[in-house]
């Protein structure tokens, strides 16, 4: 049995590893939790996730940039790698589902790309389409994955066009499922224009912006039942 | 085509502009374009025809900017350049959705890449001819020369997925550095052909830089990765007698304007800057050197009402109007082509209304 103060200073070192993107430290600490007899499933949750979390704040308050990001979602892969063949599948809380997607048309997915490691670190199932995605494609992939959340990207004004109109085809086929949008040249007033749910300035803050919506989507149902 | 009449619209277009150059004001604040698929639709063309067209290009810019009173002439690029001259692909807008040429492959998708290329051939590669075959048009009709460049990181990240970059700029610094360096060889190679071609006196450099912006870099980094490359970029091209460098700062940019203010622009240089800008900081830091020119946000012009885009221009003239080296009013980048006429009007009338200078 491991003592506290052993388990602590691996999660610290899972979450250091992340947070200074160091991915050979990343592994060194995941084959040690592993070693002493940490939990894989905790392990990821307050060590890896803990410090990819921590690295959204740094990167929504500037401090952290794309390179950093990227760097330490290196790390966090490289950790989930050795860690995940170890969770037990009934640990695994059943997180919701996001589609996710660049728009028809735009092909710069590297908002999108970030967006996905964030909602990845958060545990959440991401089915990303990649970019170019025709507009039907995003209703076909919520209605097949029940996903309770669609994030759509858009870099050019113009691609962002087509927002409005696949955002009316997902809710024709489902009305409760989440919309998200977000990229360059959208904001707020242009996302609510566009008949989105909601919006994320940036990958940083897309996780917490989506738990809420989900949330309140849901309390909404229960005072509608 | 009627060259003594193309002339003489030319020359009215540039008049306020070459003013400005020359240091002085004319009666008041110019518009300067930035709109290149919307020209296409304006005159019924499809919208790729801008970017592989060199006279239809040419000439639905020159009429619309007529139309619309824009100051200034047309001219021949897109934000995707580098990867096609580099040995990647490119792919022209032909769908709905589609505003400007994105990239198709990539040159560089390993490390083993990176040492194998090569400096591109100026006169033979990518999209060059066709900007040549442009720039005669231009010198024909007796207007500046523009050659329109990606800023030294934009080339990078045009030549290797902007990911990969910014992976190697921590991991393996020396591969980011290699892509820079050959991508500001490249940029001195391509003015220097057209110096040779039209000499200096006439050809302006027109220089978009997106990828370098905030959203993407910190400005440690920026310091790190491209102002070095800038600086010498600019240095050389302005030691080949050109006298203005016309710089596109996209984006978010205001942590970097500290280092964007040491890079040399010419006497005066232009800057101009993306709406995410602060333009009173911006004027701020190069208005003692350069005509400052922005920043109306494009998503406004194509969505807002329009009455939003007179109020957002009347704010930015407000602003620049009096900047030390002049001001022109510009979107903060590209007009998008689907935006409605009406609204791209009004940054004529808010001008007209409010850009004017008491004699």
């Amino acid at each position: 049995m491991t003592s506290e103060e052993r388990t602590r200073e691996i999660l610290k070192g899972l979450y250091d590893a992340v947070v200074e993107y160091d991915e050979e430290a990343a592994v060194k600490w995941s084959k040690k939790a592993l070693e002493e007899g940490i939990d894989a499933y905790t392990a990821i949750t307050q060590g890896l996730a803990a410090g990819m979390e921590k690295v959204g704040e740094l990167y929504a308050n500037y401090e952290y940039f794309v390179p950093e990001l990227l760097s330490c979602a290196d790390a966090l892969y490289a950790g989930l790698e050795v860690l995940r063949p170890h969770v037990k599948v009934k640990q695994v809380e059943t997180k919701a589902k996001i589609v996710l997607g660049v728009i028809e048309g735009d092909i710069h997915d590297i908002g999108k790309n970030l967006v996905k490691i964030m909602f990845d670190a958060a545990g959440w199932v991401v089915y990303d389409l990649g970019k170019d995605v025709k507009l039907e494609k995003f209703v076909e992939e919520q209605q097949r994955t029940s996903a309770e959340v669609v994030g759509i990207s858009s870099l050019m004004s113009t691609t962002m066009l087509a927002m409005p109109k696949v955002i009316k085809m997902i809710k024709k086929q489902n009305p409760n499922v989440v919309v998200m949008v977000g990229g360059a040249p959208l904001n707020l007033e242009i996302a609510k224009q566009y008949g989105a749910d909601g919006y994320a300035k940036n990958a940083g803050e897309a996780v917490k912006e989506a738990v809420r919506l989900v949330n309140m989507k849901k309390k909404d149902s229960v005072h509608a039942k | 085509m009627d060259v003594e009449n193309i002339k003489q619209k030319a020359a009215m277009l540039r008049e306020r502009v070459e003013a400005l150059l020359q240091g002085y004001r004319s009666e008041r604040v110019p518009l300067y374009p930035f709109l290149l698929g919307f020209c296409a639709r304006n005159v019924g063309y499809p919208i790729s025809s801008i970017y592989t067209d060199p006279v239809k290009s040419f000439m639905a810019q020159l009429w619309t900017f007529e139309q619309y009173g824009f100051d200034g002439v047309p001219e021949f690029g897109y934000a995707s350049y580098g990867g096609w001259e580099f040995g990647g692909e490119v792919k022209f807008p032909n769908s709905e959705w589609e505003q400007a040429p994105m990239h198709g492959r990539f040159a560089v998708q390993s490390e083993e890449d990176v040492e194998k290329l090569k400096l591109p051939n100026v006169k033979t590669d990518g999209m060059l001819p066709m900007a040549m075959e442009f720039s005669k048009l231009q010198d024909k009709f007796g207007m500046p020369i523009s050659i329109v460049l990606g800023g030294n990181f934009t080339i990078a990240g045009n030549i290797c997925p902007v990911e990969k970059l910014c992976r190697w700029m921590i991991k393996k610094p020396e591969l980011a550095h290699r892509i820079l360096r050959l991508a500001t060889d490249h940029i001195i190679e391509v003015v220097q052909y057209w110096v040779d071609t039209f000499g200096a006196e006439r050809v302006m450099p027109k220089i978009w830089e997106p990828l370098a912006a905030n959203s993407i870099l910190s400005p440690k980094q920026f310091e790190k990765f491209v102002l070095p490359y800038v600086i010498e970029t600019n240095k050389k091209i302005l030691a080949m007698g050109i006298k203005h460098i016309f710089y596109h700062i996209c984006g978010e940019q205001n942590l970097n304007l500290p280092y964007w203010a040491q890079v040399p622009m010419g006497n005066p240089g232009i800057v101009s800057v993306g709406h995410q800008v602060n333009l009173t900081r911006a004027i701020e830091y190069f208005g003692n050197t350069c005509i400052i020119a922005g920043n109306v946000e494009p998503a406004i012009i194509q969505s807002g009402p329009p009455q939003k885009v007179y109020e957002l221009c009347r704010e930015c003239i407000g602003k620049g109007k009096y900047a030390p080296r002049g001001f022109m009013l510009m979107p903060g980048c590209e007009i998008p082509p689907m935006s409605p006429p009406y609204n791209v009007y009004m940054m004529r009338k808010a001008v007209e209304d409010f850009g004017r200078y008491n004699r």
